[in-house]
C-alpha cells in the first residue's frame, strides 16, 4: 500500500466491518512483531473483551466485568481501511459478532423483530 | 422541487423534534422568575447545538463515523469509557425525565392516574421503536410537536413589553438573585445543548444514508430546522415572562406551562399546548432511548440502526429496550419528574465537552473529511462553543447548589 496511515489514530479503536458490510467489533490492540529488532510491524489486529485488559485501567475494569475471549485477526485479512477497517471474509469465518449472534436468537423469537 | 420538498419536510420535523422537557421547563421557569432577560442565553444555546449538529451530520454523511466512533477513535479505550458511561447516565436521566413529561401530558388530558399512564406511555413508546421504520419516527413526532407553535401566538396575544423583549436579547448579568440567573443561563443553554441530540443527529445521519449530496439537506436542518425550534423556546419565555412574573406564579409544574397558552386562547390553546407538549416530548423520549443504544454499540462495535431491522442489530436492539424499562423504574418510583428534568440537564452539561472535542477533531481530519473538513467559520464557531461548553461545564454542579436548584 502506498498510501500512509496512523495505526493509533486510523486503526486502533476503529470499526471492524466483514465482506459482507456487517459491523463485527472494534480494532481493541494491536499486535506488533519486530519491536526489539527496531523494525516493528503489524501483524494482527485483537478484538473482544479479553484484548481491553491491554488498554489501561478502564480497560482492565471493562474486562473483569464482560465475559468474552481474544479473537485474532492476522493482518492479511484486511482487505481496506477507510473510518472503519474492511475485512476480506465473512465475521462468521472470522468468528467475530457472536455476541450480536447470541442476543438475535432471543430477538428473532419476539413477533416483528424483522420490521 | 422533489428535493426542497423533502429539505422543507426535514426542516419543520426538526423544528417540532427540537424542544424537549429540559427547554419547557427550563424557558417556562426562567420566564416566570426573571421575564425575558434570559433569551440571550437560548440564542446562546441554539447557536452551539447549531454548530454541532452540522459538523456531526458532516462527519456522518461523509465518512460515515457517528459521534461514539469518534469519541472511542480519538479518546481511546480509557477516557472514552469514561465518556460513554458519562453520556449513558445522562441518556438514562433525560429519558427517565422525557417518560415522566409524556405521563404529566397524559394525566392532563385524561385525567387518568400517572402511574398508569407511565404504563402506558413505556409500552406505546417500545411499540413504536419496535414497529416503525426511522423515517417515520422522524416524521409523525416532528410534525405532531409543531402544536407548540401555539405558543408563539399566545406570545403575542399577550402583549409583552416588546421593548423589554429585545433587551432580552443583549447578554446581561442580570437583575434580581445573581446565582439563581447563572443556574438558569447554565439550564437553558444546557437544554438547547442537551447531548442525546447529537449522539442521535449524527447516527440518524447514517441511519438515514446521507452521502456528501446531502450536505445542503443537513446544513438546512441544522441551521434553519433549530433556529426555528430555537423560536419555541423564546415563545414559552416570553409568554411565562408576560402573564406568570407579573402574577408571581412559580412554575414547578409542567401543567403551568399549558396554562400560559389557555389563558390568552382558551380551551383550544391548553388542547393545542398539551398536545404538542406531548409529541414534542414523546419524540424526545425516542430520541434518547436510541441516543443510549447508538453510543454503546458504537463504543463496543456491534451492529447498530434502525435501519438493519430489529433482528440485524440485535444488542442494539436490546439496549434500547434495556434503557426504557430502566428509565421507567426510575420515574415509577414517584420522583418528581422536574427535578430528574432539572438535574438531568444540569448534569449532561458535564458531559458535554467529552462529546464536542472528538466531533471537532473528526471534523478537522482530512483523512477522514477529504474537501469537506471544517472551514473557518466551523473552526471559530466549534472552538468559541468548545470554551463555552467547558466553562458551563465546571461551572454546573456549584450554581445547582449554590442556587439551591433554582429556588434561591
Amino acid at each position: 500500500m502506498s498510501t500512509e496511515i496512523d495505526l493509533g489514530l486510523g486503526v486502533l479503536d476503529h470499526q471492524l466491518i466483514d465482506s459482507e458490510g456487517r459491523r463485527c467489533g472494534n480494532a481493541d490492540d494491536l499486535e506488533l512483531e519486530g519491536v526489539r529488532e527496531g523494525e516493528p510491524r503489524v501483524v494482527a489486529i485483537l478484538t473482544g473483551p479479553a484484548a481491553w485488559r491491554g488498554r489501561g485501567f478502564f480497560g482492565r475494569l471493562a474486562a473483569s466485568v464482560v465475559r468474552g475471549d481474544l479473537v485474532r485477526i492476522p493482518w492479511e485479512e484486511v482487505a481496506e481501511i477507510e473510518s472503519g477497517v474492511h475485512l476480506r471474509k465473512t465475521a462468521r469465518e472470522l468468528r467475530l459478532g457472536r455476541g450480536d449472534d447470541r442476543v438475535r436468537r432471543w430477538i428473532e423469537k419476539l413477533p416483528g423483530s424483522s420490521l | 422541487m422533489k428535493n426542497v420538498f423533502g429539505i422543507a419536510l426535514g426542516i419543520l420535523a426538526a423544528i417540532g423534534g427540537f424542544v424537549d422537557i429540559g427547554d419547557i421547563v427550563f424557558n417556562v421557569a426562567a420566564g416566570a422568575t426573571f421575564g425575558y432577560q434570559l433569551l440571550w442565553a437560548v440564542v446562546l444555546g441554539v447557536g452551539g447545538i447549531i454548530t454541532y449538529a452540522e459538523m456531526c451530520g458532516r462527519v456522518g454523511a461523509v465518512s460515515k463515523t457517528a459521534v461514539f466512533d469518534a469519541v472511542r477513535e480519538r479518546l481511546g479505550f480509557g477516557v472514552g469509557f469514561v465518556a460513554l458511561l458519562a453520556g449513558e447516565l445522562v441518556n438514562l436521566m433525560t429519558l427517565a425525565a422525557e417518560i415522566g413529561g409524556v405521563a404529566i401530558a397524559l394525566q392532563l388530558l385524561s385525567g387518568l392516574s400517572y402511574r398508569a399512564l407511565l404504563v402506558l406511555a413505556v409500552l406505546v413508546l417500545a411499540l413504536v421503536l419496535w414497529l416503525m421504520p426511522f423515517q417515520w419516527i422522524e416524521r409523525i413526532f416532528g410534525y405532531c410537536g409543531l402544536a407548540l407553535l401555539v405558543f408563539v401566538v399566545a406570545a403575542f396575544k399577550l402583549h409583552p413589553d416588546w421593548g423589554a423583549v429585545a433587551h432580552g436579547f443583549v447578554p446581561s448579568t442580570g437583575s434580581g438573585n445573581g446565582w439563581v440567573y447563572a443556574y438558569f443561563l447554565v439550564g437553558l443553554a444546557g437544554a438547547a445543548m442537551i447531548p442525546y441530540e447529537v449522539y442521535f443527529y449524527s447516527s440518524g445521519a447514517i441511519e438515514e444514508q446521507w452521502g456528501p449530496k446531502d450536505l445542503g439537506l443537513n446544513r438546512a436542518n441544522a441551521v434553519i430546522g433549530y433556529s426555528l425550534g430555537g423560536l419555541l423556546s423564546f415563545a414559552l419565555m416570553i409568554s411565562a415572562g408576560a402573564l406568570l412574573l407579573p402574577q408571581g406564579i412559580n412554575a414547578e409544574l409542567l401543567g403551568t406551562a399549558a396554562l400560559v397558552a389557555e389563558a390568552p386562547l382558551g380551551q383550544a390553546g391548553l388542547i393545542l399546548a398539551l398536545v404538542g407538549i406531548l409529541f414534542a416530548v414523546s419524540g424526545a423520549a425516542i430520541d434518547s432511548a436510541f441516543a443510549g443504544a447508538y453510543s454503546v454499540a458504537q463504543f463496543f462495535g456491534w451492529e447498530w440502526g434502525k435501519y438493519r431491522h430489529n433482528a440485524g442489530a440485535p444488542r442494539f436492539t436490546l439496549a434500547w429496550m434495556v434503557m426504557i424499562v430502566l428509565a421507567f423504574l426510575i420515574v415509577v418510583t414517584g420522583v418528581d419528574p422536574i427535578m430528574v428534568t432539572e438535574l438531568s440537564v444540569i448534569f449532561s452539561v458535564v458531559a458535554l465537552p467529552l462529546t464536542y472535542i472528538p466531533i471537532l477533531l473528526v471534523a478537522n481530519d482530512r483523512a477522514y473529511m477529504g474537501n469537506y473538513a471544517n472551514g473557518v467559520v466551523a473552526n471559530i464557531l466549534g472552538v468559541f462553543y468548545l470554551v463555552v461548553v467547558l466553562v458551563i461545564a465546571v461551572a454546573a454542579i456549584p450554581l445547582l447548589v449554590l442556587s439551591n436548584m433554582g429556588q434561591g
